[in-house]
């Protein structure tokens, strides 16, 4: 009896406890939201690169989405203090037919773009559509995302409907993606390249200046349709490709915040200077680091080879030993670890790579080299991004691992143009490292470099099962059976060795204790807008 | 000497065509393609109809040539056409960061100057002494040590010592002479103290060859003072090869100063040169050579008729 009784005692000490710290971290007033926002004052930022353009549409890089994501509205949006919940921006409500093929949106009214001109569903309709199918000479780099449309309506100036040829598990989520501004129909019909050198949005801020390499400013939208936001008079980014002089503009309060991420040397560092002068949130990021072998070419179509390259890192002391450099840290399957799409650690252990000791994992990689015909190793280029923090780091990481099982890997570091495309435009490699990622943790983004013919999938392998079960999981709408052939694809992935998952990244977001009401998730491209961010005296 | 200025003028037409093919061809040799780059990403579909277009679009789609010669009568009416990747006049891009490059390459060969010459000439008279010794570890110093180490190390010691860094934007003197002179005297220090190095060790070795000559012993037995000496007959005659040297430096300063400008966010041609050659900018790219071409040629100009200046002797036909 007493045997029965102790884990449901355990059991309900461990409800009560919960609710006690639940209690106590809500009744527990938070500094920031208990203090009146102080209106006024411009938001600097460091930022470390310069935005290609600023069509958020055509781009991919948080160097164009973190400076022009204040000065405009979306559809939907990723709830800046509970990621990852959707909620309204310019749609105030929005509905789902029960066939999950008709998704029909509210828009606020008297929402006005900067130039006053009003914003309707026909602006909606317009973007969209240039999403979806991007006319000649315009790129839109997330259209697929968007598969499932079949067609956009706009039956009235407040109303916008999307049919779909399939139900979409992701379509929701995919509308609230900070990419896809609404820009001004009447100048994309004019010209749809428009907006990567100009910019005129209906968001918290308006355009100010943008001088290329240096800074781009915003300043106060009066007429912004949530009533007294933005609290901040403006923002302006500084541009500086080098982190120790990011780092430093924080030490000397020239910038206020670098929204992207500061190595952990970088932010002891600050911390010690700073002390609670300086605020740093330590959040995961929805990007890993890998490595694609080129499966076009010997002898990377051989499983077995494939498999020992894998068994050759010591992810588990990567991560300890990259993190204070790089911030990479989680070791995990293809989708993020801990989330609702990611294998359990146990279940993620059973894989090639995965296992727990690294001298069970060296001596089975040797095995399989041996029977591949390379008893002895052998030589390969391992090609990479000419871009220090994370790619650089990890590549050396895992040279000096292959290192103990005979494979003697050459690093050749590409300047960005090149290393495009010697993996994307054609399989010029033998092997690559390879980042992928997205603004939210959603299956159909992150497994789509998994898929045959994607252009995500540089290592250029086919597996028809794949195919078939990433398919079904983007049109399974119940999240358990989702769930099911989203891990089942990984597993695939993983047993074959396809891919080579390195590490998740990590986010140190800093700023300095003034900045405040600002709450990073685990991507840095979303919560960009800045409406209810100020800044306080200190 | 007319004669000869002109003949040099004339010269700068076929190395500045010269420069211009040379660059025009390795552009186009080199692996990766701008309408790719404008149309791709890692997460891009790319549609070959679409990358058609813009290659139509950019002129791309015609022959070497052709773009080539459309470019060059762009180039004799100062149009370098607009930037592949931003689409702004290259000019007006151009002219953004020609002020900042431009104050930073007099200032510091300013800077190089008023240090090198005087303890060139300073160690040289004073030829193993501890004096010398001093002034050539100094030099040596700012040979050995990286530009941008030293760039770090100037930040990162104000930040530490005294909470203060560099403004993180240019801002033009006549505008705010005090903003600029806050972000311009860190890199002007760097960039100075490293030309400075090179040039006392040349003023150095050159005194000290002059010092040697017979003329010179000849002052000293008429009893000149050491400033007529030293100054009037041994600097006069060792400047040629430091002329040079500085002239040589200060038309690399301008655009050649990426990473001092990455250090101190300074928006100069040098991250210019290198941001336009990563995205297969052709048309900034040839225009950032073409320019640094004509630096080269025009302050080798000047240098060479300063050359008889310092020596009478030295005349032109």
């Amino acid at each position: 009896m007493a045997i029965d009784m102790r884990p449901c005692r355990t059991l309900r000490s461990f409800v009560a406890l919960t609710i006690l710290v639940v209690s106590v971290v809500v009744l527990i007033p938070d500094p920031a939201a208990t203090q009146t926002p102080r209106r006024g004052g411009v938001l600097l930022s460091a930022i470390g690169a310069d935005a290609p353009s600023l069509d958020p549409h055509q781009e991919q890089t948080f160097a164009t989405l973190q400076p022009v994501a204040p000065l405009y509205s979306t559809l939907l949006q990723i709830d800046p203090y509970s990621y990852p919940n959707v909620i309204g921006d310019l749609a105030t409500e929005w509905n789902i037919s029960p066939d999950g093929l008709t998704y029909t949106f509210k828009l606020r009214q008297g929402v006005r773009f900067h130039d006053g001109s009003p914003l309707t569903s026909a602006d909606v309709k317009a973007n969209y559509e240039k999403i979806l199918w991007p006319p000649q000479g315009v790129r839109s780099i997330r259209a697929p995302h968007y598969a499932a449309v079949a067609s956009i309506e706009a039956p009235n100036p407040d109303t916008v409907v999307f049919k779909l040829k399939y139900p979409s598990a992701s379509l929701l989520t995919n509308f609230a993606s900070p990419w896809n501004v609404i820009f001004p129909k009447k100048h994309l019909d004019k010209d749809p390249n428009y907006f990567k050198n100009n910019a005129i949005g209906s968001g918290p801020f308006k355009f100010k200046a943008f001088t290329r390499g240096s800074t781009f400013e915003g300043e106060r939208n009066p007429d912004y349709f949530i009533k007294d936001r933005p609290y901040l008079d403006g923002y302006k980014f500084f541009i500086s490709t080098e982190t120790s002089v990011r780092a430093a503009a924080i030490r000397s309060g020239r910038a206020h915040a670098e929204f992207r991420h500061l190595p952990d040397t970088e932010v002891e560092s600050i911390k010690k200077q700073l002390g609670d002068k300086v605020v740093v949130q330590h959040t995961p990021f929805v990007i890993n680091f890998g490595i694609f072998p080129n499966q076009t070419v010997k002898p990377f179509n051989d499983i077995r080879v494939r498999k020992a390259l894998t068994l050759g890192i010591d992810r588990y002391t990567g991560g300890r030993v990259l993190f204070s450099l790089t911030g990479l840290k989680e070791v995990g399957g293809l989708t993020r670890p801990g989330t609702e799409w990611a294998m359990s650690p146990a279940e993620l252990e059973k894989f090639p790579g995965f296992w727990r000791d690294p001298e069970r994992s060296r001596a089975e990689a040797k095995k399989l080299l041996a029977e591949a015909g390379y008893p002895n190793g052998f030589k390969v280029v391992l090609k990479n991004r000419n871009v220090k923090v994370p790619y650089q780091d990890l590549a050396v990481y895992v040279i000096q691992e292959w290192r103990k099982i005979g494979i003697e890997a050459e690093h050749r570091p590409l300047e960005t143009a090149t290393w495009y495309a010697d993996g994307r435009d054609k399989p010029n490699f033998e092997l690559m490292v390879y980042p992928y990622g997205h603004f939210v943790d959603d299956p159909d983004a992150l497994l789509d470099p998994f898929i045959t013919g994607g252009s995500r999938n540089w290592g250029r392998f086919s597996d028809p099962r794949i195919d078939d079960l990433y398919q079904r999981q983007a049109r399974t709408l119940d999240p358990t059976e989702r769930k099911k052939l989203v891990i089942e694809v990984q597993k695939i992935v993983l047993d074959n060795a396809y891919h080579l998952p390195g590490l998740w990244w990590t986010r140190n977001m800093v700023h300095l204790a003034k900045v405040k009401n600002y709450v990073a998730p685990p991507s840095h491209f979303t919560n960009q807008k800045l409406q209810d961010v100020w800044l306080s005296e200190d | 000497m007319r004669t000869y200025i002109m003949k040099r003028l004339l010269l700068i037409i076929p190395t500045l065509l010269g420069a211009a093919t040379l660059v025009f061809l390795i552009m186009r040799v080199i692996p990766g393609d701008v309408a790719l780059l404008i149309l791709g990403g890692d997460q891009g579909q790319i549609d070959q109809k679409q990358l058609d277009a813009m290659r139509r679009q950019l002129g791309l789609d015609q022959p070497l040539w052709m773009q080539f010669v459309t470019w060059l009568w762009g180039v004799v009416r100062f149009d370098f056409g607009k930037s592949l990747w931003t689409g702004q006049p290259v000019v007006e891009e151009l002219l953004i960061r020609l002020p900042l490059s431009l104050e930073l390459a007099l200032l510091a060969t300013m800077v190089s100057v008023i240090i090198s010459i005087p303890l060139g000439m300073l160690a040289a008279t004073r030829q193993d002494t501890w004096v010398d010794y001093a002034i050539r570890v100094v030099s040596i110093g700012g040979l050995a040590i990286p530009g941008f180490w030293v760039g770090i190390l100037c930040i990162l010691f104000l930040v530490i010592f005294f909470g203060w860094g560099p403004p993180l934007e240019f801002t033009p003197p006549w505008i705010n002479p005090w903003l600029n002179f806050q972000m311009m005297v860190w890199p002007v220090v760097t960039v100075g103290y490293r030309y400075a190095a090179v040039t006392t060790r040349m003023t150095r070795s050159t005194m000290l060859e002059v010092l040697r000559e017979d003329y010179i012993r000849t002052a000293w037995a008429k009893g000149l003072h050491e400033r007529a000496v030293v100054i009037r007959h041994a600097l006069k005659n060792s400047m040629l090869p430091v002329v040079t040297l500085i002239g040589t430096e200060f038309a690399f300063l301008i655009g050649g100063l990426v990473v001092t400008e990455t250090v101190f966010t300074l928006n100069g041609v040098g991250r210019f040169v290198v941001d336009a050659v990563a995205h297969r900018d052709y048309p900034v790219v040839q225009a950032l050579i073409f320019l640094t071409a004509f630096s080269f040629v025009m302050v080798n100009l000047l240098v060479d008729l300063t050359y008889a200046w310092f020596d009478p002797r030295i005349r032109y036909r």
